[in-house]
């Protein structure tokens, strides 16, 4: 293999990490606040690759536009979850909101294959298959866009939680609820605006695969399975876990299929991800909680 | 008095079996990873259906197609298997992809219920195949063929890169492509087969590039073959000819909708065109597009031969006695608008039609049958220019 196509491959396992790293953040900022894993984060990435689809087709809404009216629609839509389904089970057995989660994943699910039909579905933009030259790299435009916007909503939430009153009473929740209760944050608020946090980021996951990829209404299973690993591989409830989960992830399957065979890509993958919690069980950036 | 009723509930059981509808079992994916492709099953079935009952429908009776959902999946397409000869299917048409048709093969042969298939092109179906599996579409073998005649005719192509679907329809397509590799001396200088479902195939075709092939070879599902030539385009990808020598997904309307300028020059095995010098197939073309709704691919046409073929093989048998029809299906002879209809091909094959495949390819924007030369309705566009070389759209 040439040193171009070595280079080329590092750098489309990066951009295809900062996807699955933007799917890990949604995942894991809910857990660390919520102590509660959610099974719906996949279907919420479909939900989301789906209105940026409708947007297009219905008013030819450019899929980035759409971020305008996606953002609010998954803190809506998080939110509301929470409220309604989610906050009721405070306080009930730990599998009470698993079982809540599976179910408005399966609810999420097969509303959009009744609304939308079971047939994959791409969309095609002008940018699509554009690429851009760097040296002697060709890299996917909509993917450099998404690893753009990764890039700003992995800042914005930094500013977000380590600069504001409002991020502050975020992490002392996630650190001990009672304690934040104590000095006054309202963390029944703040449940609910992590849920929709985390929606709304696995919703802006979706738009920025739509582009380059194509939409189904069971592609949400495949998303909450990687980020399941990403989390787990990062530490769970740890924001640069995620991240650095999502990048070592996107790497190591996107070497695994240009040097191994690309059947083994899953297994690769899987294989780094055992190896990390054999060295560090509690994952990259976790702290054990035994 | 127990005498008269079970003599009645006999009567009404036999009267049951010879009189109304005929009822076809039907086994296709209405939902699921297959659903497009479904759609156009049921559309043929249908199509010929409509035109067996006008003529008057076989042996006096109208046919009835008893549809069930295998939601692209084996376990839910022997489920279903199981409720239609339950139902007393006389035989059963389906399933779609490959991977269901071979498991549903077993099972329809150990209960001994004659299977036709319309649109698996998986080799291992019919060869060695079972005395009660029936296959009415070609095999990768066949699409090979035609795909190797085309090659063979530009005389500087050497090596060969393939990349396929991890499932029974690519590793076909595989084995066919190498086979044909060995013989007529092409070199394979990649062979890879990616799990289906979202894969990124940038590390895989940035690989290829590597090794610069001539061809590449590919076979893949729909929503694949659109990702993958808008991915080789990305990695900047150029062998002289792209060739999906397993048809199925780079021959849908939808590949050229989904993968736009990315689609252009690629070539696919094909086993059917409306344009294909058939008498009827620019007519069958036409009730079928009526029927969807929208513009249909091959694999309607070779559904709708099936069910031709099945009424055929009903009033030959002049019963609907499974195993009379199964006899009843190796003597079916007919000319279709999809082409001949026969279940006789040899070379270790059993119960295959013979049928052999076209090569299309797209070309601004449509699909265009570029081999065999007397079937072509354009001249095969080639070298495939690289990426860069391509007026910018």
């Amino acid at each position: 293999m040439t040193f171009v196509a070595f280079a080329q491959t590092l750098a489309g396992g990066v951009l295809t990490g900062g996807v699955y790293a933007l799917v890990g953040i949604g995942l894991t900022l809910v857990f660390g606040v919520m102590r509660m894993v959610n099974f719906a984060h996949g279907e919420f990435l479909a939900v989301g690759m789906y209105l940026t689809f409708a947007l297009f087709r219905s008013f030819g809404i450019d899929p980035y536009l759409s971020l305008v009216f996606v953002v609010p629609a998954g803190l809506l839509l998080g939110a509301v979850i929470e409220r309604l389904l989610l906050a009721p089970l405070q306080g009930a057995a730990e599998h009470a909101p698993i079982l809540m989660t599976v179910g408005v994943g399966l609810i999420l699910s097969n509303v959009l294959l009744l609304v939308f039909g079971a047939h994959p579905q791409t969309i095609h933009t002008w940018y699509s298959t554009r690429t851009v030259r760097l040296f002697s790299l060709s890299l996917s435009l909509p993917l450099l866009i998404s690893f753009g916007i990764t890039l700003m909503v992995v800042g914005s939430l930094y500013y977000l939680l380590s600069r504001t009153d409002f991020g502050r009473g975020i992490r002392a929740a996630a650190q001990n609820r009672d304690a934040a209760e104590l000095q006054g944050v309202d963390t029944r608020f703040v449940r609910t605006a992590v849920f929709g946090i985390g929606t709304a980021i696995s919703m802006v996951a979706g738009v920025l695969l739509l582009p380059a990829l194509y939409v189904f209404p069971t592609v949400g299973g495949i998303f909450t399975l990687k980020a399941f690993v990403v989390t787990v591989l990062g530490g769970m409830g740890s924001v640069a876990g995620a991240i650095f989960g999502g990048l070592l992830l996107g790497l190591v399957e996107s070497l695994a299929a240009a040097f191994g065979a690309t059947g083994y890509r899953d297994a690769f993958g899987l294989i780094a991800f055992l190896l990390v919690l054999l060295v560090r069980p509690a994952g990259l950036f976790g702290t054990s909680r035994v | 008095m127990v005498l008269v009723i079970a003599a009645a509930f006999v009567s009404c059981k036999s009267q049951k079996a010879t009189e109304g509808p005929i009822r076809l079992g039907i086994i296709t994916s209405l939902s699921g990873n297959f659903a497009t492709f479904g759609a156009m099953e049921v559309a043929g079935y249908k199509v010929a259906a409509e035109e067996v009952n006008k003529s008057g429908g076989v042996l006096g009776r109208q046919l009835e197609l008893v549809i069930e959902d295998d939601a692209s999946n084996q376990n839910a397409a022997l489920a279903a298997a199981e409720k239609l000869v339950q139902g007393g299917a006389p035989l059963i048409l389906g399933a779609f992809a490959s991977s269901i048709t071979k498991p549903l093969g077993g099972y329809l042969t150990r209960v001994k219920v004659p299977l036709l298939n319309t649109n698996s092109a998986d080799v291992s179906i019919t060869k060695p195949g079972t005395p009660y599996v029936f296959r009415v579409g070609q095999t990768t073998d066949s699409y090979a063929d035609a795909s190797f005649e085309l090659i063979a005719s530009f005389k500087e192509l050497k090596t060969v890169a393939i990349l396929v679907s991890n499932d029974a329809l690519g590793r076909s397509t595989a084995t066919s492509v190498k086979a044909k590799c060995a013989a007529l001396g092409y070199t394979v200088v990649g062979d890879q087969a990616y799990d289906r479902g979202l894969t990124d195939f940038r590390p895989t075709l940035n690989a290829f590039k590597s090794s610069n092939p001539d061809i590449v070879a590919l076979s893949s599902y729909e929503e694949d073959s659109a990702t993958l030539m808008r991915q080789a385009k990305e990695v900047n990808l150029s062998p002289r000819m792209f060739i999906a020598v397993g048809a199925t997904g780079y021959a849908l309307p939808q590949f050229i909708a989904g993968a736009a300028d990315a689609a252009e020059f690629v070539f696919s095995a094909a086993p059917w065109r409306p344009e294909a010098r058939f008498a009827g197939a620019q007519d069958l073309n036409a009730r079928i597009t009526k029927m969807l709704g929208a513009e249909p691919s091959h694999h309607a046409a070779k559904s709708y031969a099936g069910i031709l073929a099945a009424a055929e093989a009903i009033r030959k048998a002049g019963s609907t006695d499974r195993e009379a029809i199964r006899t009843a299906l190796r003597e079916v002879k007919l000319s279709t608008a999809y082409g001949p209809v026969s279940f006789d091909a040899g070379g270790g094959f059993q119960n295959q039609n013979p049928a052999p495949s076209l090569v299309i390819q797209v070309q601004q924007g449509k699909f265009v049958v570029v081999w065999p030369k007397d079937f072509a309705s354009g001249a095969p566009l080639y070298p495939t220019p690289a990426w860069e070389k391509r007026a910018a759209k």
